[in-house]
């Protein structure tokens, strides 16, 4: 017997060890393919020493495809504004953080790549992003962004990385269930948002087929609520500190509309994969999405009545969260030179024009956004409203691990499970815990 | 001198053997023991990797750490009420389908393809055709409600996101085993039912008293491949929390939060050491049942 299982171990390691020496050596020719196409033999054979051929790789991830059209047709106008340039562009399906970073860690890195702001000050901290502050130019204009998204991605006053576009998150709400439960304006407090989302929730005998408020318990959404009377996501040194009682205050209005009020509910209730799908079919008459979701929905959900409205004030103030992401480069880039070339031309005016025409990213440029008029958008203008007042998406190197903490009692104290003090006490006492073992 | 030549022999037929061995040595040593005495090594360091690489002897903090970490305490606990509510019922279940095979059936041939089917499927694809049925608005749901039972918000309700996650691990992979035990079942004599049946013993004692008993081999066969499968869960509730492990650390495995500390925190020492932790964990309990299963065959 023993004999037996041992050799069906041994068939079985070895059955994974030949699919994983496969899957390496798929790697090894994609790699060495790569190369050869790079500028090895080229720039042999063409000895012309103005004309260099250089190849520079740019990695992002995965987007719809008429996104992937545009970005392509910017890199083209990008081409042939620089034919000495080359660019081979990646698309990296899934955990595209994950892959980044092993990548870099293998010396495999990309050139120039996608940085969301969220993970910027880990990466920035780490040393693997080149400075970009001796390339710039003056005509490059830095001054013409946006200064919340440029500071995204400052260290002590150091760039690493320019924004390529943004979002906040605005009110997307339902006309048609609107001008049902007789509400004439969308909400422009908590208080009326509670009001109507109680209003607009639909029930089927014991259960709810649509809620008032379709909302994302998480921690990327509720940061603005964290804030709105002054409580931290975390503090100075790094530690979670969302467990304050000013963050509780914000914190508890969003599971008291689930679990007292019950008119919020979240996508999984009512099997939607998230705010956006579940607003287009109907199943939610508030939420609060970004940029993304327009042209989602105008593809999805063609006849869907809906408008955007900034988000309602909280505690008097307004507030909201603000997402980017910026190009960066490597900084063990050996084609420094024109990976820099590749970022001007993509977050300068001229390609940022052509990346942001079609709406589906908002530019990060004053000029651009001016000369596409998206703050005069009927849909688009109440993001656009937003950048001045919003709460980037960000909070030091730390924020990864506070950030799944955080999410995880959440999401229990959201559907009830727990108190949401205790809930949030736990979470933060369990963040800095493993955040004093990583030191 | 003859002596001498067998011992030449000898040492040819050796060389010769371990040259077909080759291959499969430098195959098994790059990609196994390699990366097994590496993670060893990084066990015992403060490993970064990334950017400026730096590699800090800290004996066995690393271990200690494991004791002061809530969530790797979670994950051990989710881990093993996995196995131990998997294992059974995936033996007993495969057991059940074997034996219902083994009988004279019709058709048997396509049952067989049928129960086996969800072995050879992908465990990812399989996560994602189960997402779909445990959506709230899912097959499962609907027939529940049918039924005049009401819905689980499955996957994003923590009392039953790992209840939900091991229905689907017994059912996929109780097909394996139930191979298994089909091929045990065919080496019983049909003279010991013969003769039993003389002796007047029903369908239930004939099962109890002489096919248990034979086919313990393959029994103890499934559970410890059963156990050492299930403290490896990895995959399913990776794609089912999105690669969080929640809601409230509810689908945490081990193997999860080796993953997370390796990937998302770039932790490798702590990681590595997590994983030889694991793996000093399943040899205990693959120890013990060996210990459990021998001594029953000494009464």
């Amino acid at each position: 017997m023993r004999k037996k299982s041992g050799v069906l171990v041994l068939s079985f390691m070895l059955a994974v060890v030949l699919i994983l020496s496969a899957c390496g050596k798929n790697e090894n020719n994609a790699g060495t393919g790569s190369t050869e196409t790079n500028n090895g033999t080229k720039q042999e054979a063409t000895k012309e020493p103005a004309a260099e051929q250089v190849t520079v790789t740019l990695a992002g991830w995965g987007a719809s495809p008429e996104e992937q059209d545009l970005l392509n047709q910017t890199l083209k106008e990008f081409e042939t504004k620089y034919p000495n340039v080359k660019v081979n562009y990646e698309v990296i399906a899934d955990q595209y953080m994950d892959v980044i970073k092993t990548r870099l860690i293998g010396g495999e890195g990309p050139d120039v790549f996608y940085l969301d702001a969220f993970e910027a000050p880990g990466l920035i901290e780490r040393n693997v992003l080149e400075p970009l502050d001796s390339y710039v130019t003056p005509e490059f204009d830095v001054a013409d962004f946006e200064q919340p998204m440029v500071d995204a991605f400052k260290q002590e006053g150091v760039s690493y990385g320019f924004p390529k576009d943004f979002s906040t998150l605005a009110m997307f709400y339902n006309k048609k269930d609107f001008a049902e439960a007789g509400i004439t304006a969308p909400p422009t407090t908590w208080d009326e948002l509670e009001e109507a989302a109680v209003k607009l929730t639909k029930k089927e005998g014991d259960k709810t087929v649509r809620y008032g408020f379709g909302v994302a318990p998480e921690l990327a959404r509720q940061m603005f609520m964290i804030q709105a009377f002054g409580g931290k996501v975390s503090d100075d040194e790094g530690n979670a500190a969302f467990a304050s009682p000013d963050a509780l205050k914000g914190l508890q209005l969003v599971t008291d509309m689930h679990n007292v009020d019950k008119a919020s509910g979240e996508p999984k209730e009512v099997g939607a994969g998230w705010g956006g799908e579940m607003f287009g079919q109907g199943k939610a008459s508030i939420v609060f999405e970004g940029n993304w979701a327009i042209p989602f929905l105008e593809q999805n959900y063609k006849d869907l009545d809906y408008g955007t409205a900034e988000l309602p004030t909280v505690n008097g103030k307004k507030g909201t969260m603000a997402f980017t992401v910026a190009y960066v480069m490597n900084k063990e880039s050996k084609k420094k030179e024109a990976a820099w070339q590749l970022i001007s031309f993509l977050t300068g005016k001229e390609g940022m024009k052509t990346w942001t025409s079609k709406g589906f990213a908002l530019p990060t440029r004053k000029s651009v956004a001016q000369e596409l008029g998206y703050d005069k958008d009927e849909l688009r203008s109440a993001i656009v409203a937003g950048a001045s007042y919003a709460t980037p998406w960000q909070a030091g190197s730390t924020l990864p691990t506070i950030m799944s903490n955080f999410n995880n009692q959440f999401v229990d104290t959201f559907m009830g499970n727990s108190k949401l003090e205790d809930a949030m006490k736990k979470a933060e006492t369990v963040a800095n815990k493993e955040i004093a073992a990583a030191k | 001198m003859a002596e001498a030549s067998s011992w030449k022999k000898k040492l040819k037929n050796n060389a010769t053997g371990y040259l077909f061995l080759l291959p499969t040595i430098l195959v098994l040593g790059t990609f196994l023991f390699l990366p097994v005495f590496y993670s060893l090594y990084l066990s015992g360091h403060k490993v970064n990797l990334l950017g400026d690489v730096s590699y800090k002897w800290i004996g066995v903090n690393n271990f200690t750490r494991m004791a002061g970490d809530e969530r790797a305490w979670i994950a051990l606990k989710n881990t093993a009420s996995f196995a131990l509510f998997v294992v059974p019922l995936q033996t007993a279940f495969a057991i059940m389908l074997a034996v219902i095979l083994n009988a004279k059936l019709r058709f048997k041939n396509f049952f067989r393809i049928v129960f086996f089917m969800p072995t050879v499927t992908s465990s990812a694809v399989l996560s994602l055709i189960f997402m779909w049925i445990y959506n709230s608005n899912g097959l499962l749901n609907r027939v529940l409600e049918f039924v005049g039972l009401h819905g689980y918000n499955w996957l994003g309700d923590p009392a039953v996101a790992m209840k939900a996650i091991m229905l689907m691990n017994i059912w996929s992979t109780a097909p394996f085993f139930m191979v298994v035990f089909l091929a045990a079942l065919q080496d019983i004599p049909d003279a010991l039912y013969e003769s039993a049946m003389l002796d007047g013993a029903g369908a239930w004692r004939r099962f109890i008293s002489i096919t248990l008993p034979l086919i313990k081999p393959a029994t103890f066969f499934t559970v410890v491949m059963g156990i050492i499968g299930t403290f490896q869960l990895f995959d399913q509730s990776y794609i089912f929390s999105a690669g969080s492990g929640g809601p409230n650390n509810s689908t945490l495995t081990v193997a999860l939060l080796i993953y997370q500390y390796a990937f998302k925190n770039l932790d490798f020492g702590y990681a590595s050491a997590l994983a030889v932790m694991l793996a000093a964990v399943i040899m205990i309990v693959t120890l013990i049942q060996r210990k459990l299963f021998a001594e029953e065959k000494l009464n």
